[in-house]
């Protein structure tokens, strides 16, 4: 393993750490105070190309020594392996099923049916089944966990084909970013952060950064941003959807900004022709999120995470912005409006 | 549970663990039915909500002959001790029990908390073996039709204000600010609820850990804060009639209520109806 000329052996060398961290990028144009720096920590350098990358690393080490995870074909060209199976919105499936195929670990993915396309055809390129939960009938406070309930069960009845890492309580999740995430940005900004902005998912990361960060300088401001009511930003999780990680602890948070979750689309897509960041919408939010304490604050030196970029979202992008699709389609000269449009 | 007004209709995670491998018939009903083949109770059968217990044809629940079927092929006797279980807080558990209620099968119970409180206790077995059950001859007997409420009861209700109206939808349906929760096929022509209905969403009768709540904390939510009448008939209703069937059950059983209906026509059939009262 060589950081320097970044030769590897296998993808596992290629996870960040202290000595391989991802990228801080400044905000330059699109900060709106100069006396704040802003800068974007671009998980998407990462080998399966999300900050999931950290946890899943863990959790799959953490399985393979306690769960007895085995390849296929270890006991014979029948043997079907014993794997993973985890309730995902995707990245930390990709991530798991990523690292689990080269390890020859089978891997059953348990995703709601909003998840885009994009990303349920990566995890099959990946080698992950899927098993797709359909999304809730009639949506009510606390329900509708559908795909976490049947990846227990899976787990539960199917305990010699598959072990559940459960993102959503396991404490190796907040380890990874109290390991890496953590000291990357504490060695990046060489001591100087004043904020960190994050969002809430399965909250490893906003908890495992907080306690590391603090514990280097309690007075680091820990923000997370939320989206709206009825959101529609796959990995992230507004306040009254918290219920299903024992991860969030909020004496670690020192501010929760709500942020009206179309701006997710809108900031990513500013960000991307402004600023060369090819942000997914988490990251778009958490910019909104970074925009706001940059003016309220004034000075400082605030760090976002962004979680992953927009590749996997056209569809996303697409539905919130539909101005984006205008013009993708040939012109009919005749009768200008691109081929297949609706007539006024 | 036997602070309830009738406690025989409701067992026990344990109670049912305690009786695997014996006549105790189990039936599974989930709104996701791919909960069923990852793992189920050992010994269960399962119950497709919208394949198997609603009439494929003209809306409306089973009918008699394909209820009878169905018990049939399932190996359930007229007899039987039948638990139901299922996910969501026992959500379209409940309808069907409230199906087998309407078909006068009697000894049938809800297991509290369902499939997900089975899934938090380590001792509970889950497997994915379908069991085979023996075919029985079911024959339904004499119905209820007393527990289900149409549409002219609910209009009656609404002009008369003379019986408790309690609308389980969420606060927005109920308040007309959506018609049906985003995406749902299932909608009405108009937003809004029956005049003189209460809101209680169904959910709120639930712990975390997706057992009902204790009768006194029932009596509160229904009785106190939302100003049910205890001792006045009631309708229950949702959008398509399965979640106003959890809220039957916890009026009938567990406050012991005297004459409740679930009506299973709901908002998609009431907001529908040209000429009917809306409030908003």
């Amino acid at each position: 393993m060589n950081h320097q000329t970044r030769v590897y052996d296998d993808i596992f060398e290629m996870l960040p750490d202290e000595d391989n961290p991802t990228p801080l990028v400044r905000i330059n144009r699109l900060n709106p105070e100069p006396g704040f720096t802003l800068y974007a920590k671009l998980e998407w350098m990462n080998p399966f190309a999300s900050v999931k990358d950290r946890a899943a690393s863990y959790l799959l080490r953490q399985m393979e020594e306690e769960k007895g995870l085995r390849a296929r074909g270890t006991n014979g060209p029948e043997d079907p392996g014993k794997g993973i199976v985890e309730p995902t919105s995707g990245n930390t499936g990709l991530s798991l099923a990523g690292l689990a195929g080269v390890k020859g670990y089978p891997m059953k993915a348990v995703l709601p049916n909003k998840v885009p396309l994009e990303k349920k055809l990566m995890l099959k390129l990946a080698g992950a089944e899927l098993e797709v939960v359909n999304d809730d009938l009639c949506p009510s406070p606390g329900m509708g966990e559908g795909s976490i309930n049947l990846a227990r069960t899976i787990a539960r009845a199917q305990s010699n084909k598959f072990a559940m890492p459960h993102q959503y309580e396991n404490e190796n999740n907040v380890r990874a970013h109290m390991e890496t995430t953590g000291p990357e940005i504490w060695k990046q900004t060489a001591g100087e952060i004043t904020h960190m902005i994050t969002s809430l998912g399965t909250c490893g990361t906003v908890t495992g950064l907080s306690k590391f960060l603090k514990s280097k300088n309690p007075d680091i401001k820990v923000i997370a941003v939320a989206p709206s009511e009825g959101h529609d930003v796959p990995g992230l999780r507004n306040m009254s959807q918290l219920s299903v990680t024992t991860l969030y602890d909020e004496s670690l948070i020192d501010d929760v900004l709500e942020i009206d979750y179309e701006l997710a689309y809108t900031r990513a897509a500013e960000l991307f022709s402004h600023e060369g960041l090819r942000a997914g919408p988490s990251a778009g939010l958490i910019f909104e999120g970074g925009r706001i304490v940059a003016e309220r604050d004034k000075t400082g030196l605030g760090v976002m995470i962004f979680c992953d970029d927009a590749f996997k979202y056209a569809t996303n992008f697409a539905k919130h912005m539909p101005e984006l699709t205008e013009g993708t389609s040939p012109m009919n000269h005749e009768n200008p409006r691109p081929v297949g449009a609706a007539k006024e | 549970m036997s602070e309830y007004a009738d406690p025989s209709v409701l067992v026990s995670t344990d109670w049912v663990n305690e009786r695997l491998n014996t006549d105790l018939k189990i039936v599974e009903v989930d709104v996701d039915t791919q909960q069923y083949a990852a793992g189920h109770i050992p010994g269960a059968v399962a119950f497709d909500w919208t394949t198997q217990l609603q009439d494929q044809t003209q809306r409306d629940i089973i009918s008699k002959e394909n209820f009878e079927a169905l018990l049939g092929k399932a190996g359930i006797s007229n007899d039987d001790e039948v638990v139901i279980y299922g996910d969501n807080n026992n959500w379209f558990a409940a309808y069907a029990f409230w199906v087998f209620k309407y078909y006068g099968h009697d000894n049938v119970k809800l297991m509290n908390g369902g499939r997900s409180k089975w899934l938090d206790e380590e001792d509970k077995p889950l497997t994915t073996d379908t069991p085979n059950p023996t075919p029985t001859t079911y024959s339904v007997g004499e119905t209820n039709p007393q527990i289900r409420a149409f549409a002219q009861d609910v209009l009656q209700v609404a002009r008369d204000g003379n019986a408790n109206l309690v609308d389980v939808r969420s606060p927005d349906e109920c308040s007309g600010k959506v018609i049906a929760p985003p995406g749902r096929s299932e909608t009405a022509q108009r937003a809004g609820h029956v005049p003189g209905a209460k809101s209680v969403p169904w959910v709120t009768a639930v712990n975390p850990d997706g057992t009902f709540k204790s009768r006194g904390d029932l009596e509160k939510i229904y009785f106190e804060d939302a100003g049910v009448s205890e001792g006045t008939d009631t309708i229950a209703y949702c959008r398509i009639g399965e979640r106003s069937s959890h809220t039957w059950f916890v009026l009938k059983y567990l406050l012991g209520l005297p004459n409740v209906k679930n009506y299973d026509g709901s908002w998609t059939e009431y907001g529908s109806m040209i000429g009917v009262p809306i409030e908003r």
